[in-house]
């Protein structure tokens, strides 16, 4: 018979250590706080880290790519951060859509609203923060570019051309922070990952592709990627209330009833 | 100090909780008891702000608890220990309330340690097992330093070795003047842990008061060598009996009592002592059962 021995992992009064006194004294959650945890959320998950290593990869190796198969002429910059933005075009959304549907999906939702019960202000956090998450992939996005163009003038015998850097630059920027924008939107009304993300893909491309055929020139008022793309050259071609509308009824309309869905749902 | 004041939460036709109240007081541990259904989870969900209540209040410190600027501060919650991200380890996700909750990462590790959980800290949560997560879970209520614990089911999963510490724990937390509401079904946990009990049955509380209240008149169980000669003593001095399965008979009367009757019988016992066990479950029973309810 063995003798009985008080095996617990430490003194039971560890938790509340001297240390408590000199806890710092309780404050509110600031948005600049919310926005910094909804950061830290998305690369600090293994799937997180996943995906953005993907886009950095598909990047890289996109570059590799245009730099091995040089059309005739200069090499420019702006083949370079085309080929290197697909990734980035097809995956970040995803982190997008993931940062609003992955609380209710891992059930981590419990915590999350537990700790900041005012749920609104930490879904426009979400939002925030997957654009700065954008901003900061994108722009190592662009370096890789630039590194590629630099590297085809030193290495091959083309010569190099950033003409027109500054509106490729921020029409890359414009329009990635609006996919993930609209991914998010789509994930704050559909709060499940997986039939986010497909929604995500299937709808707006249905409409581009079927729109046009149906109501013709009507279609432009839904035509998303067209109001898109006007933006990202900052020539709305005199399409402000098509561009608006498109804006409004595929990421306005989402997000705010996705606002009001998750602070009414039971969290379970 | 919790207070719930004429909670109620009605879902289209049907009431999950109706009229709940109940009080919470500092330095005390009260068990939150009730059968699957009636209504246990949804009342912790309302007084926690995850659910909206349909009328009534619920206040933690005199604060509604979506009116607490950072309530983990205040209350610590655990009422699922599997709702934690399988992708983030240990440590990143103690680190990421740690921040949120305005205190230094050193609380975190120091968490970590009074779990035990320091050399699992640097794997994913996912592959942790169910204990080393409801640890986890009580490491995160525990690292805002709260006043109030409000925990479902905190024994789930774990080994004697946790169970015994987490009762360590509670005693320990409630005798510093925190206040502590658990939900369990470990019946025998449960009596050796909580100074109150409020028991919920249908959507009703159907008990609100101590332990040793609720437990007091339970009987005397007793054990003879003749069984069959000690009911017909017992039965014969006007005591009234109940034969358990064991063989044994709970009365209802003291110890003294029986000792008596017995005696006088000439019936030679082999045990006698409260019957606090079986107390405790048939109590639950009969408070829960729906007939009672109704009542």
């Amino acid at each position: 018979m063995t003798t009985v021995t008080d095996i617990a992992p430490t003194a039971p009064a560890k938790h509340r250590a001297e240390v408590a006194t000199a806890l710092p004294p309780a404050r509110g959650q600031s948005f600049l706080k919310l926005v910094t945890i909804e950061l830290r959320k998305s690369v600090n998950t293994r799937s997180g880290r996943v995906l953005i290593a993907a886009i950095l990869l598909i990047a890289a190796v996109a570059i590799t790519w245009q730099l091995t198969h040089l059309p005739e002429g200069p090499a420019g910059f702006d083949g370079f951060l085309g080929a290197a933005s697909t990734g980035v075009m097809l995956i970040l959304p995803v982190i997008g859509v993931m940062a609003m549907t992955s609380e209710w999906t891992q059930r981590t939702a419990l915590t999350t609203f537990t700790l900041s019960p005012r749920r609104v202000r930490v879904q426009l956090a979400k939002f925030v923060s997957a654009i700065v998450l954008s901003v900061v992939v994108m722009t190592a996005v662009v370096l890789l570019a630039f590194a590629g163009t630099a590297l085809a003038g030193a290495v091959t015998d083309h010569t190099t051309s950033y003409g027109g850097l500054g509106g490729q630059l921020a029409g890359a920027y414009l329009t990635v922070a609006l996919n993930v924008v609209m991914g998010a939107a789509f994930g704050a009304v559909i709060a499940q990952t997986a039939v986010a993300i497909l929604v995500y893909f299937i709808a707006p491309t249905a409409w581009s592709l079927a729109g046009p055929a149906l109501f013709k020139d009507n279609a432009n008022w839904l035509d998303v990627f067209g109001a898109f793309g006007r933006i990202a050259e900052r020539d709305l071609h005199g399409m402000l209330p098509e561009t608006l509308t498109a804006i409004g009824v595929w990421i306005v309309v989402p997000t705010i009833v996705g606002l009001w869905a998750s602070s009414r749902r039971e969290v379970k | 100090m919790i207070t719930v004041e004429n909670l109620t939460k009605r879902y289209g036709g049907t009431t999950a909780v109706h009229d709940v109240s109940f009080t919470v007081q500092p330095g005390s541990i009260t068990g939150f008891l009730g059968p699957n259904g009636a209504g246990k989870s949804t009342t912790l969900r309302m007084l926690t702000g995850l659910t909206p209540p349909t009328s009534g209040t619920a206040t933690i410190t005199g604060k509604r608890y979506a009116d607490l600027p950072n309530p983990g501060r205040v209350v610590g919650v655990m009422l699922d220990a599997a709702a934690q991200h399988p992708g983030r380890t240990g440590r990143e996700t103690l680190l990421l309330n740690a921040s949120l909750l305005g205190v230094p990462k050193g609380r975190a590790d120091e968490m970590l340690e009074a779990v035990g959980l320091t050399d699992a800290a640097k794997r994913r949560v996912g592959q942790y097992s169910l204990g080393m997560r409801q640890r986890l879970g009580i490491a995160s209520a525990l690292l805002g330093d709260p006043a109030v614990l409000i925990l479902d089911e905190p024994a789930n999963g774990m080994d004697p070795e946790g169970i015994r510490w987490m009762r360590g724990l509670l005693h320990d937390f409630a005798a510093r003047g925190g206040t502590v509401i658990l939900s369990s079904h470990l019946l025998g946990e449960v009596q050796a842990t909580v100074d109150r009990l409020v028991v919920i049955g249908g959507g009703r509380i159907v008990a609100d008061c101590s332990l040793e209240e609720l437990l007091a008149g339970t009987g005397t169980l007793v054990r003879g060598l003749d069984p069959i000669g000690l009911n017909q003593a017992l039965t014969a001095a006007g005591l009234d009996l109940e034969p358990l399965q064991d063989g044994a008979l709970r009365v209802d009367a003291t110890a003294e009592q029986v000792g008596r009757a017995a005696a006088a019988a000439g019936q030679i016992l082999l045990e006698l002592r409260e019957s606090d066990g079986a107390g405790l479950e048939d109590l639950f029973f009969q408070l829960t059962t729906p007939t009672a309810v109704a009542a």
